[in-house]
């Protein structure tokens, strides 16, 4: 998958599960104060990206620190390319 | 849905009965809310005395018949009713869950037949000088500023009382009468309690007082619970996200054939 598939999937699949209108989402939107996400949203996001990219992320500490969509892409993209390496 | 939407002007005659709405309703709001409060210490006191119930309960039931009084003060300019109120004869305490269009949704829910409510609202309303004292004398939660395990640990005292939770799912009014997305606080809450989930589905307040507007127009409010949602029928990892899904997907049939009644 190339950068721009991944965050495009990202966005998509975040866009379904909370209803999020694609046109606020943009990569320096706030989770929380701009897309209007909360705590258990924050639980539900890690549990749709780990569905969407088949992998587990739930226990990683850096993921308490997203707080931006392009936090986001930026952490799943290092993350696939992490299992990409590990794979090769 | 039209009874969700906010209103347009009108003609003459809908603008003079605007107006007498107005101002008829907010004055007679005012002074039933300042007796309210002057009656409040006599009226606590003597509700102790006779019935031994805890503070909270107290001030639930009376925040219920606050609302039971706006009920008359509105009642010739607003035609309220209320259906599937058997959903919520329930052997234990209930989630409800009810959509949310205006500032006096909050006062229609003393169209319920149970006084036992704990409202689960936004940190705001508590910040409201002349309401927030009493809702934190009722034991409302404050599923903004309060971690997920306090805002557990006190429903579930709730419910092990046999009291009822009530949360507007949405969050915020909506603005165009749709239903909004929902959070999933209630229903993640339903599934790891068990308790029974009772959608509640309310239109014409939107038209009565929609967000951004402080003119009141005559309205026909009407507030329906659904049959009681088990949240056992929901399992696995997914099972608060199908709950909400589900429910929303029933509340959004009701209040579309409700409008169009």
């Amino acid at each position: 998958m190339t950068d721009q598939e991944i965050i495009d999937l990202i966005d998509a699949s975040l866009a379904e599960e909370f209803e999020l209108d694609p046109a606020d989402m943009t990569p320096e939107a706030n989770l929380y104060t701009e897309l209007g996400l909360d705590s258990l949203d924050a639980v539900d996001m890690v549990v749709v990206l780990e569905g969407a990219f088949k992998f587990k992320i739930r226990e990683e500490d850096s993921v308490r620190e997203i707080r931006t969509l392009d936090d986001i892409h930026r952490f799943v993209i290092r993350k696939k390319r992490l299992m990409e390496k590990k794979t090769a | 849905m039209q009874d969700n939407a906010p209103a347009g002007k009108g003609g003459f005659r809908g603008r003079l009965a605007a107006a007498v709405t107005t101002w008829t309703i907010y004055p007679l709001l005012s002074l039933w809310t300042l007796l309210g409060i002057a009656l409040f210490p006599v009226a606590f006191i003597a509700w102790k005395l006779v019935t031994r119930w805890d503070g909270g309960r107290i001030m639930r039931h009376f925040i219920w018949l606050y609302g039971r009084g706006w009920m008359v003060i509105v009642s010739p300019f607003v035609r309220l009713r209320r259906q599937g109120m058997e959903h919520l004869r329930q052997p234990r305490g209930c989630i409800l869950v009810v959509n949310h269009l205006s500032f006096f949704d909050t006062y229609c829910m003393a169209l319920l037949p149970c006084y036992d409510v704990t409202f689960a609202v936004r940190a705001w309303p508590f910040r409201m000088f002349w309401y927030g004292r009493f809702m934190r004398l009722a034991g409302y939660l404050d599923v903004e500023t309060s971690s997920w395990d306090e805002v557990r640990e006190a429903s579930a005292k709730v419910l092990a009382a046999g009291g009822h939770l009530l949360f507007f799912p949405e969050g915020h009014r909506s603005r165009d009468g749709r239903l909004q997305r929902f959070y999933r606080g209630a229903f993640r809450l339903a599934v790891e309690t068990g308790a029974p989930l009772v959608p509640l589905c309310l239109t014409g307040t939107g038209k009565l007082l929609p967000p951004g507007r402080l003119r009141l127009e005559p309205a026909r409010v009407t507030l329906r619970a659904l049959p009681a949602i088990d949240p056992a029928d929901f399992s696995g990892p997914d099972s608060h996200r199908d709950l909400a899904r589900e429910t929303k997907r029933r509340m959004a049939e009701n209040i579309r054939e409700m409008g169009e009644e």
